[in-house]
């Protein structure tokens, strides 16, 4: 691993000199308290022995950024903010503003004050933002994982019990490479009316992503990790990022691996949601599948998302911003309440986590206080109270 | 593995020829004014590809009024019976109404189907200055050409025997330009257009077709001897054309003479060029010569599209809905279009079939003298069909088509 | 007149059927005769044999082609077929690729299983015969209609909906390379001229089967010129088609809304990768592999092969493959050749066998074998 290291150096060297001082800053800075998947690609390498993981159980309190973003935005994260008042959680809010200002190149960009903040905590909750429309801003989202350096999305989804849906046994991870692929964004027209985009499959950020998939399913007590790809067609690329997943496996025998084209998940997932369990893959396809999945459970307003990076990790609801209905207290915080469970859990955090999911598990399956786009009536404070008061009573 | 991808790359350029479809689509749906003035010359438009796939045509078909809807039962019946690989896209439209929405869709259909089969339109208003919807869908599609094949039946009882003439006529221009105006109370002015470039695109195609089919004699009709400018430039187009045809002999008639050349002396005829209103008269003393009305297709073609009809143009609508119209004319105006499609040996049938329908078995209605009605024609190219397709089906009349 | 009309098909229907070969020009009949009653109109049925080109394909296809086979003999199709063992798989044994394109060339039609494609690392060859296949004959159009069978469970009810795939282009370009080591290339090329011919294929193929609504499915979001330029065409294109509705839709967005209300979809058009994606995620929603039929185009021939490409090698040779997609194929195949007689034959036979329900594969929750459900398939033949 090493040799392999020096040998993409010498071809990337700065990129990943800059990945590996990242990493080696982080580690001193923070003796050791960088969430613990940034660390694990360390475990595999020789650095890592000379300075041992340690890890950090907290029990002072911990601040993170929390970004409440547009429309229904900032009343469920005024709601996620309740609740974990109430459960406790040893944590401080630092709320920033995203909105994008003008920088001196003319370009709208996120203010400084907010990468700070995120920089500064490595840890932030992001509710749905809105893309302005038009030319010269950048997508937000897309700022925001280039920034933070993004390189993996996760999103648990999840069949609530008590909410009825035409499938009731899903309990799929999906996890996506999120910086390269099909959205490397580097396309041109070559003539008139023949465009080449360009999908950029890097060793690189496969292994990273493949190796975080299975220190997921380490983690969280998964059993099978699937690979899905495209490689009888994609030959080369899929083929590499087919080929790093094999790689990580070995190095992971006690979790099982897969491998699955594309199109089989598709087709099997529709059928039978139980044949997966943790599923990796490269950007696109896991841009499509993932919302596919959320499609089986309910939709995007119950699935949460974190995305891992190399400079912090960002929890987030990855549903729109509902703008008719902002400001009217009737948006159901789940999506973002769960992602703050996720961040719960990537911080250590988890007997919080499992109190306060249990509680909106609940709340949801007793269907008295149910918001409307599960079909109920209740406005979003009677859900939230609802959970806050099952929270206390436990 | 760079130059590999280099004419991987290089390859696919072929398929970047920047075809300016979007010029053409801009102009998808015509306003109802830009029907009705759209100018006499030639309409620059860039085709969409024709509507085939795996081997199988759709095509536009306009019923049209009067014996239309029936010819067209008919038209769709014998090609179920032959096999034929054409599907139909069926665009009625209101005669009555005074809107001319159903026209432009059926224009629109056109143009993505690359070719249609049409009755006569009976155009709703009576309003001067409004266009008649047939030379509407000429001039938008811009069918610049009209071409008639007028071809004794030797079952059919005429005066002449042994006619066979084509007529390509001017489709677009000259008199159905259709600026007409009053100038002052009991004056009306008609303006005839002749435009050098449409007069060489009509030319040119006829003396093209006349190399191509091997005639040997080209007429181009005028009255350059009054009309000096207008006609006279047609002609003079016409005999510049001709140099470049050394082969086919040229020659130029006045159309008062033709008319009477043509009823008396007809087989001097072989391929005749002329404009619009003389081709209306030409191609009508023809086929009133050697059949009728009944008998004879038509075809429209323009740079990019076909548009297949009878040949005289006539609604019929006195004898629609009572079984005697021949159905001969729309037929083979099926024909015709089966051969622009390249579906030769589907198109030799029925031709076949259409000929011993009327010539061996002499099954005529009563237009030529007979007694049988629509049914019994039709019926009877069935019988024939029924018989040749027995031994073909799909690849026989497949493997012209491809090549 | 509609009425007059209604009855001049009955009497040309009626007459059609027994002219006597001797009956020349009738004179008996009055012009103003009545019509008799009304007769249905007779579905074609010509005699002439036709040929169709036959890849029975990798894994179970040549259990499933035999199943076909047996249902043509039981019918008395007239269709002869031309069978080409072609595979990725067994190269040696494997038919030359101009063999089979001249093949479909000169018949027209072509039935086709799946042919399994190895991954990368054992040919060391980019195009996949599927690929080539497909290049040489220009098939650039995928049509798969997606409906909810009867008498086939499944959590989605009554969908019906035709997706069409661009199979020429985009992802499946076969253009990589690796510019460093552990840096991987791969082009995804778009024209607009092939856009065009696939917007234009999806509108008129709505047209022909009176269908009201297009989507297009895109990314154009994120891949703003390719993407972008694919949908331009359909828009540009769709101004052609007043009469249809036309919709835009992204594709993660499309295949959240698949799964949880797949009835609004009518007829989607999509760039390739997303309709292999598509098409496999809408096949799994009434049944599965075993039960969707599909169609590729090109301008002169038609390839008819299961809607999602599965080898299902693991069940080669147990007699448990479900062939009614194939089946579905060759009903298809019929219409497309004029023999629509034989066709809605078969296609009715199908669907009386999977409505009864007594004889089911297992991927539908039975126990019957491939060959019993052939059978009962030839039974319900009327």
């Amino acid at each position: 691993m090493a040799a392999q290291i020096v040998k993409r150096a010498s071809l990337n060297r700065s990129t990943i000199s800059d990945w590996i001082k990242g990493l080696l800053s982080r580690l001193k800075n923070d003796g050791g308290q960088g969430p613990s998947f940034q660390s694990r690609t360390f475990e595999v390498d020789e650095l890592s022995a000379a300075q041992p993981l340690k890890r950090h159980y907290s029990s002072g309190t911990r601040t993170c950024t929390l970004i409440p973003g547009d429309g229904i935005g900032p009343e469920i994260s005024a709601a996620v903010q309740k609740i974990f008042q109430a459960a406790n959680v040893p944590i401080e809010w630092e709320v920033v503003d995203v909105t994008p200002v003008r920088g001196p190149d003319g370009l709208f960009n996120i203010p400084q004050a907010a990468i700070d903040s995120v920089n500064k905590n490595k840890i932030g909750l992001k509710g749905p933002l809105m893309t302005p429309v038009g030319k010269g801003h950048r997508s937000l989202n897309l700022a925001l994982r280039k920034e933070f350096n993004l390189y993996a999305n996760v999103r648990p989804c999840r069949s609530l019990e008590g909410y009825q849906t035409l499938y009731d046994n899903v309990d799929v991870v999906t996890i996506r490479e999120n910086t390269e692929g099909e959205y490397s964004g580097i396309e041109h027209e070559i003539v008139d009316g023949v465009v080449q985009s360009i999908k950029l499959i890097t060793e690189e950020a496969s292994a990273r992503v493949a190796e975080y998939a299975f220190a997921y399913a380490k983690d969280n007590g998964r059993q099978k990790v699937t690979a899905v790809h495209k490689a009888n067609i994609m030959r080369m690329s899929d083929g590499l990022f087919l080929r790093c997943c094999r790689d990580a496996a070995e190095k992971h025998p006690d979790i099982k691996f897969e491998e699955k084209y594309l199109d089989t998940v598709c087709l099997n997932m529709v059928q039978d949601p139980s044949k997966y369990d943790v599923l990796v893959m490269p950007n696109l396809y896991g841009d499509i599948l993932s919302d596919m999945c959320a499609g089986l459970v309910g939709g995007l307003g119950l699935t949460p998302s974190g995305n891992m990076g190399l400079n912090g990790a960002l929890f987030e609801s990855v549903h729109g911003t509902a703008p008719d209905i902002a400001g009217k207290d009737l948006a159901n915080p789940t999506a973002l309440l769960l992602s703050a469970v996720m961040m719960l859990r990537h911080m250590e955090l988890n007997a919080q986590a499992d109190k306060i999911e249990k509680a909106a598990f609940d709340t949801i399956k007793e269907g008295k206080y149910r918001t409307g786009d599960l079909g109920g009536k209740a406005k979003c404070s009677e859900f939230t109270n609802e959970i806050c008061s099952k929270i206390q009573a436990s | 593995m760079a130059t590999k991808l280099g004419t991987k790359a290089f390859s696919l350029l072929k398929y970047s020829s920047p075809q300016n479809v979007t010029r053409m689509l801009s102009q998808a749906a015509p306003a109802p004014f830009d029907i009705q003035h759209s100018n006499p010359f030639a309409k620059k438009v860039d085709a969409v590809p024709v509507a085939k796939y795996g081997g199988r045509h759709t095509i536009t078909m306009l019923p049209g009024g009067g014996i239309g809807p029936e010819m067209m039962t008919y038209v769709r019946e014998v090609f179920r019976y032959a096999g034929v690989p054409v599907d139909f896209e069926v665009i009625q439209i209101d005669q009555k109404s005074e809107s001319d929405e159903d026209l432009e869709y059926a224009i629109t259909s056109i143009r993505r189907n690359g070719v249609g089969i049409k009755g006569n339109i009976e155009t709703g208003s009576a309003r001067p200055g409004v266009m008649s919807r047939n030379v509407g869908l000429r001039n938008e599609l811009d069918l610049f050409v009209n071409v008639l094949h007028a071809k004794s039946h030797p079952g059919i009882n005429s005066r002449h025997r042994d006619i066979d003439v084509f007529i390509v006529r001017q489709n677009t221009e000259g008199e159905y330009a259709m600026l007409e105006h009053e100038s002052v109370p009991g004056v009306v002015e008609s303006m005839k257009v002749i435009t050098d470039e449409n007069s060489a695109r009509v030319a040119r195609y006829a003396f093209e077709f006349a190399r191509k089919n091997g005639r040997k004699k080209v007429t181009t009709v005028h009255k350059a001897n009054i009309m000096k400018l207008s006609d006279g430039l047609f002609l003079e187009v016409s005999k510049q054309m001709s140099k470049e045809y050394p082969e086919i002999q040229h020659s130029d008639m006045i159309i008062d003479n033709t008319c009477m050349q043509l009823v008396s002396n007809p087989h001097q005829f072989d391929v005749i060029n002329t404009t619009n209103l003389y081709g209306s008269i030409v191609s009508n003393v023809v086929c009133g010569l050697i059949g009728g009305a009944g008998l004879f297709s038509g075809r429209n073609y323009g740079d990019h599209y076909a548009v297949f009809e009878p040949g005289t143009r006539n609604t019929g609508t006195a004898i629609a809905g009572k079984n005697i119209a021949n159905p001969i004319a729309m037929l083979q105006a099926s024909v015709d279009m089966l051969h622009h499609l390249g579906h030769t040996q589907h198109a030799k049938m029925i031709d076949d079939a259409i000929y011993k329908t009327v010539n061996e078995d002499r099954i005529h209605t009563p237009d030529l003298g007979g007694q049988a009605t629509s049914i019994d024609v039709v019926q009877n190219i069935i019988k024939y069909l029924q018989q040749s397709t027995r031994k073909i089906n799909w690849q026989d009349t497949r493997s012209s088509t491809f090549y | 007149m509609a009425l007059w009309n209604k009855n001049l098909w009955c009497v040309l229907s009626k007459v059609a059927q027994n002219v006597p070969a001797t009956c020349v020009a009738p004179c008996n009949r009055l012009i103003h005769s009545s019509p008799p009653a009304a007769i249905q109109a007779e579905v074609s049925k010509p005699e002439g044999r036709t040929t169709c080109t036959l890849i029975p394909g990798d894994g179970v296809g040549p259990e499933l082609v035999h199943s076909v086979q047996e249902v043509f003999k039981a019918a008395g199709v007239p269709v002869d077929f031309e069978p080409f063992f072609f595979s990725e798989v067994n190269p040696t044994l494997s038919a030359t690729l101009e063999q089979v394109t001249n093949s479909i060339t000169k018949n027209g039609i072509c039935l086709k299983g799946v042919l399994a494609s190895p991954d990368y690392s054992n040919v060391g060859e980019l195009q996949t015969l599927n690929m080539k296949l497909r290049r040489s004959l220009d098939l650039y159009a995928n049509v798969v209609h997606v409906k909810s069978l009867p008498g086939v469970k499944s959590r989605h009810q009554n969908i019906d909906t035709i997706i069409i795939r661009e199979m020429t282009e985009g992802e499946y370009s076969a253009l990589e390379h690796e510019s460093v080591k552990g840096v991987v290339e791969c082009l995804k090329v778009v024209t607009r001229t092939k856009s065009q011919r696939i917007a234009k294929f999806a509108f008129d193929y709505a047209t022909k089967t009176g269908r009201k609504k297009v989507t297009a499915v895109h990314k154009a979001n994120i891949m703003k010129l390719g993407d972008g330029l694919f949908l331009k065409s359909c828009q540009d294109i769709a101004k052609l088609y007043p009469k249809i509705e036309f919709e835009a839709m992204i594709v993660d967005n499309c295949t959240m809304q698949m799964v949880s209300s797949p009835h609004q979809f009518d007829v989607m058009v999509l760039p390739n990768l997303y309709g292999n994606i598509l098409d496999n995620l809408a096949c799994g929603l009434v049944g599965g592999a075993g039960v969707v039929g599909g169609a590729s185009y090109s301008p002169e021939c038609v390839v008819f092969e299961p809607g999602a490409r599965h080898t299902f090698a693991q069940a080669v040779g147990k007699n448990v493959a479900n062939p009614t997609a194939m089946l579905l194929c060759a009903a298809k195949m019929l219409n497309h050749v004029n023999l629509r007689f034989y066709g809605d034959m078969l296609r009715g036979a199908i669907d009386k066998v999977l409505k009864g329900g007594k004889v089911r594969t297992k991927d539908l929750g039975g126990q019957s074998t491939t060959k019993e459900f052939t059978y009962a398939v030839i039974n319900n033949l009327r």
